[in-house]
């Protein structure tokens, strides 16, 4: 009898123990998090038991897990398993493309910039234009990987986008022929004795071109080169290492861009090359406007900060941030999730402000919404965060005068800067009055 | 000795014992929650900001819902909050009467004291957006049904203005629209009765307008037509009684959910307040729900004949399930469907006219499931009724170089063997296949 009443007793005490150990072991200590499951389980159990028909559970949960992503920002996305395999088959320079660099924003695909010479820029199509159908399919509830790929298809095939331009009354359509979009990153000529040197997007062949561009600038121009002008606008960017890599070779070392993501532990700083600077410490200015964004933005806030170059134009797009991909295990797909920003040398968060000119100044053809220096979302960080940027929104922008004709103003007023700005004197006195 | 390491064995047998029993207990709550668990905890660690635990929870009921179908989705806490409780379920508007203008939604009218007229929305607005989501290019029957939603609800416009510069936002809160009233007209010696919304009072108007009209015309009464166009529906009870007017019996409705047990019928008792009167029913894309359940129900007993274009296709049951009693907000599911007497699912296939007459501004897709084939059932849904036959061997339209009034109207008096009123440019075609078996 005895034993029995110790096993007995010892069983009990044994299961009990078990109990009692066994939430602390599942981390269901963190009591707000448990509940916040409990929440969604108690979802997902009513969906489950009284939806009018019956749903796999795989599909709700994937639906979940995309609503909860997606939520957070519109580059942040759930990938399925199967879409999760499908992008990393996904062979590169197989499909035709538009030439297009977008984002997604009030259910709408914005375009960020057309790169030159693509058919999107031979079509007309500009930064802020919204597309809100693709061949005729509205965009209205897809997801901006799905319309990336709708635009994408065979070369030479056609497709038609139905366009919303800020500023115009009615909607639009344009047809665009699917090019392999190759992009010639780097273009240049002679201004007189400035050295210009157009950058369109950020590839692998970036910075070697804009080394070859300086080189044969300065053996074109000789001892008169009064300096350089590179061209960011309508940039959407590319690759972070060749911005890294066309920063340096302005730069003589120091810090280009940091990455930050939600620990302190995860910031990581690229910096410089020392001995990069290969202009021989000309004057630079950089030319920027709405359709410059990311590497761009990287590159024109390391000068910036550095003050080895003064920027010209219109306050920049404002893309800075970094997706990572996720797996979330065997057969789970995957998160493409933020999960950090790039800060220029001195602190500032490309994605929040992008990189605010120190000259203001607009093209003739830039509409009013252009002409905003300081983003309205910037209006609601807390006063000691705006402080420079604040400062620098307050001065006033700078039009081409009425009567003469620009081709580019923005240029020219950059060719001035770097001849002494007699023509900036007498616009700003005649402006003045 | 032997007793006590006795029973040190029974206790770490039965502590392992019972670890195991839990932790298969909560494997069995689905390997797919704990998926979601993964990923929430993921988002919550690598995330560039705090997202914080509730925003994340409600952006995943809120796909989980949304996802389902276009009329399900999540209350959150504070929307739920909001919501008149006692208008739960019923369906409310603005108070605008809208317009296709190229692609863009243009205000034709704002209805007196409704939300809309009472926030100052012009005639000649354009509506850019609904909640965020921009709206041109979408189909006029879609952003109607954007603006509608339960009573109380909040809802966001965005403007743009003749002469204002910038789009502006305009916040909204749904009402019934109590303006919905029934109206009815003599044309000739036909009844014409329109009825613009399912509300409190459609039934008893619909009634008084059948007696009105007896009066009116007398024994020469040809016929009646009730016009259920552009009708968004509204209370399944009062579409239930307005069917029951007409029929002498039969089913009028079922509403099935997701079990066989869950099956409600609706019956018509005896009665027919128009006398066995011939009746045209008028549908277009804009009828949807209720008007769907009443023009089905006439159809499939063949009382009436429908006439116009293919419905919305709007025969679904949404109920709202709280969440803690409403503090973590509310579903709001899709539980059930409606099925027309003969079986057929309104939600699926919307209610298809016998004769296909289209209106000077109806587009060639409002009758493309029609012509010359069979309307297809997606195949799952076979088991689900007959398989819906169209005999519409032809669209019926007007004279592009004559202007009608309402030709879908003048259409059907014809129909009906009554005399056009002088508004009519010409006769109607004579419609070669059929018979009007409808008169007396």
């Amino acid at each position: 009898m005895k034993r029995y009443a110790l096993v007995g007793a010892g069983a009990l005490a044994g299961f009990a123990g078990a109990m009692m150990l066994f939430p602390a072991v599942y981390g269901a200590s963190d009591m707000n998090t448990y509940r916040r499951l409990d929440v969604f389980s108690d979802a997902f159990e009513l969906v489950r038991a009284n939806y009018v028909r019956p749903v796999e559970d795989k599909e709700l949960i994937n639906n979940a897990i995309e609503g909860m992503v997606s939520s957070l920002d519109p580059h942040s996305s759930y990938m399925d398993a199967k879409a999760f395999a499908d992008m990393q088959i996904q062979t590169k320079g197989e499909f035709g493309g538009l030439g297009l660099e977008v984002t997604m924003e009030d259910g709408l695909v914005k375009v960020i910039s057309p790169i030159d010479d693509t058919p999107a820029a031979k079509a007309g199509l500009k930064t802020g234009d919204f597309i809100a159908a693709i061949d005729q399919t509205p965009i209205q509830g897809m997801e901006l990987d799905d319309a990336i790929a709708k635009m994408r298809g065979p070369q030479g095939s056609k497709v038609s986008l139905t366009i919303l331009r800020p500023g115009s009354k009615k909607p639009f359509d344009v047809t665009l022929t699917r090019a392999i979009v190759h992009v010639d990153s780097v273009k240049y000529h002679k201004e007189g004795d400035v050295g210009y040197v157009r950058i369109s997007a950020f590839n692998e062949r970036t910075a070697s071109g804009l080394e070859k561009a300086v080189k044969d600038l300065r053996q074109e121009i000789g001892g008169n080169l009064k300096g350089y002008v590179i061209d960011l606008r309508n940039d959407p960017g590319g690759l972070l290492d060749q911005a890294i890599a066309v920063s340096g070779d302005f730069l003589n070392g120091g810090e280009v861009v940091s990455t930050r993501g939600r620990h302190s532990d995860d910031t990581q700083r690229y910096t410089a090359k020392s001995g990069g600077d290969i202009t021989g410490g000309k004057p630079v200015i950089v030319l920027i406007n709405g359709g410059t964004a990311s590497a761009s933005e990287i590159v024109a806030g390391a000068l910036q900060d550095h003050n080895r170059a003064k920027i010209v134009g219109m306050t920049s797009f404002g893309k800075g941030s970094v997706q990572t991909i996720i797996p979330l295990g065997e057969g789970g797909g995957a998160l493409r999730l933020t999960t950090a920003r790039y800060f220029t040398p001195s602190g500032h968060s490309i994605q929040a402000q992008g990189i605010i000119p120190d000259y203001a100044v607009a093209q003739p053809d830039d509409d009013d919404s252009a002409t905003k220096l300081l983003r309205e979302s910037e209006a609601n960080l807390p006063g000691h965060l705006l402080g420079e940027n604040a400062k620098k929104a307050k001065q006033t922008i700078i039009h081409a005068p009425a009567g003469k004709k620009y081709d580019d103003f923005q240029l020219a007023y950059a060719l001035d800067l770097l001849h002494g700005g007699k023509m900036i004197a007498s616009i700003k006195s005649a402006q003045a009055n | 000795m032997k007793g006590l390491s006795l029973a040190l064995l029974s206790a770490a047998v039965a502590f392992c014992g019972g670890f195991a029993l839990l932790h298969l207990a909560n494997a069995d709550s689905s390997a797919e929650l704990a998926r979601f668990g993964k990923a929430y905890a993921t988002v919550r660690a690598d995330y560039v900001d705090d997202p914080g635990d509730q925003a994340l929870v409600e952006g995943a009921i809120s796909g989980m819902l949304g996802k389902l179908d276009p009329h399900s989705s999540y209350f959150d806490p504070r929307t739920f909050a909001a919501m008149q409780v006692k208008t739960e379920g019923q369906y409310g508007g603005l108070g605008l009467v809208i317009s296709l203008d190229d692609s863009l939604i243009r205000v034709v009218q704002p209805i007196d004291d409704t939300p809309a007229s009472r926030a100052g929305i012009k005639a000649g607005d354009h509506i850019l957006s609904i909640d965020g989501k921009q709206v041109t290019g979408l189909k006029l029957d879609d952003v109607q049904d954007k603006l509608r939603g339960p009573a109380g609800t909040k809802v966001v416009l965005s403007i743009m203005r003749e002469g204002t510069k910038d789009p502006f936002d305009v916040t909204l809160t749904r009402q019934i629209i109590a303006v919905e009233a029934v109206t009815h007209k003599r044309e000739g010696d036909v009844g014409y009765i329109k009825i613009p919304a399912f509300n409190e009072h459609t039934d008893a108007g619909v009634k008084s307008a059948v007696e009105a009209l007896q009066k009116q015309i007398g024994p020469h009464l040809k016929g009646y037509i009730l016009d259920l166009r552009d009708d968004g529906g509204g209370l399944l009870d009062q579409a239930i009684a307005v069917s029951d007017e007409f029929l002498d019996g039969g089913e009028i409705v079922s509403v099935r959910g997701r079990r066989p047990s869950d099956t409600q019928r609706y019956d018509a008792q005896a009665g027919d307040i128009a006398k066995g009167k011939p009746i045209i029913i008028l549908v277009n894309g804009g009828t949807a729900s209720a008007s769907e359940i009443v023009a089905g129900a006439l159809q499939d007993h063949k009382r009436a004949r429908v006439e116009g274009s293919v419905t919305f296709g709007k025969g679904s049951v949404q109920t709202v399930v709280p969440l803690n009693d409403g503090k973590d907000g509310a579903l709001h599911m899709t539980t059930a469907r409606y099925y027309t007497p003969s079986g057929r699912s309104i939600q699926t296939t919307g209610i298809i006219p016998d004769v296909a007459v289209a209106d000077s501004s109806t587009d060639e897709a409002a009758f493309e499931s029609l012509i010359g084939r069979e309307a297809n059932l997606p195949g799952h849904l076979a088991a689900e009724g007959p398989e819906v036959k169209s005999d519409v061997a032809s669209v019926i339209r007007p004279d592009p170089k004559k202007t009608y009034d309402d030709f879908q109207l003048s259409y059907a008096l014809g129909l009906l063997g009554s005399p056009q009123a002088v508004r009519v440019e010409r006769e109607p075609p004579p419609d070669p296949d059929r018979t009007d078996n409808q008169s007396n």
